[in-house]
């Protein structure tokens, strides 16, 4: 009951800070790559300051985080989708390592157990 | 939009042993398992044919098991082989790709390469149209006029 409200204000911060058009534009712009604060409010035709304020409302929905780089802040999609693929990639890669690993030790051991008997 | 996963590496041994290295069951459960400082759990079954299967499940214990259902869909020996992978993790969890492994000579030994295409990667489209999103633009359309009402 409790995880349900929870989840119920979770969803409301997400779809109010979806109900504003600049925000869904950052949105989309978002979807295509990482974007400064800077890159994001001029084509919105808007004020740094201005820009900010709706980033922190798409920060506290989850829908964006934000990072400091240099002398700029950037801005991303939040990872949650991406992650999935992410997960599954680097599961893969230590099984292929693994896999590569170990037949590379089996032909090396082979190959010196038999260099021995010869 | 999906993601592509390659690894290549040198072995000594020439492409037929490595071949029949990988696809070999009971070989498999050594060179699978051969770098483990302590034996987990390890089950191997290959039927190598067109349409076939091969399964490995291996972890540390039977609650944390990881599991491989490759299908071959190529059998090139001893120079390609391709394959559905669905990987399953303890969460439950599946995933379905596509693996092409080639087998080529290479400086007196094999050069094998691994390329596993197919990771699903989201783009902003699908993140609203997705599952999660199911029904949210209903939503927001209900919030924005009761807002407007307001």
């Amino acid at each position: 009951m409790v995880n349900h409200m929870v989840q119920q204000a979770a969803l409301d911060r997400v779809f109010s800070s979806l109900a504003d058009p600049v925000r869904r534009e950052v949105l989309i712009r978002l979807g295509e790559g990482p974007a400064t604060v800077g890159q994001l409010a001029e084509p919105a035709g808007m004020s740094l300051t201005g820009m900010k304020k709706h980033l922190r409302v798409l920060e506290e929905a989850g829908l964006i985080v934000t990072e400091k780089v240099g002398r700029a802040r950037e801005c991303r999609l939040a990872p949650a989708p991406l992650d999935d693929a992410m997960n599954w990639i680097s599961f893969y890669q230590r099984l292929w390592a693994r896999r590569l690993d170990g037949l590379d030790v089996y032909f090396t051991l082979r190959k010196g157990n038999g260099d021995h008997d010869a | 939009m999906t993601l592509d996963m390659r690894v290549t590496r040198q072995l000594p041994a020439t492409p037929e042993e490595v071949f029949d290295a990988y696809t070999d069951a009971e070989k498999q459960k050594i060179w699978f398992s051969i770098l483990d400082e302590e034996p987990g759990i390890v089950e191997i079954e290959v039927d190598l044919r067109v349409g076939g299967r091969q399964t490995a499940v291996w972890g540390p214990s039977p609650d944390a098991l990881f599991r491989e259902t490759q299908t071959f869909v190529e059998i090139d020996r001893p120079h390609r082989l391709v394959t559905d992978s669905t990987g399953s993790g303890p969460d439950g969890t599946t995933m379905t790709t596509r693996i092409e492994i080639t087998f080529e000579p290479h400086d007196g030994g094999t050069l094998m390469t691994v390329v596993q295409s197919g990771f699903p990667a989201p783009e902003i489209r699908d993140f609203f149209t997705g599952e999660v999103w199911t029904g949210a633009l209903d939503r927001i359309e209900a919030f924005l006029t009761a807002k407007s009402d307001a």
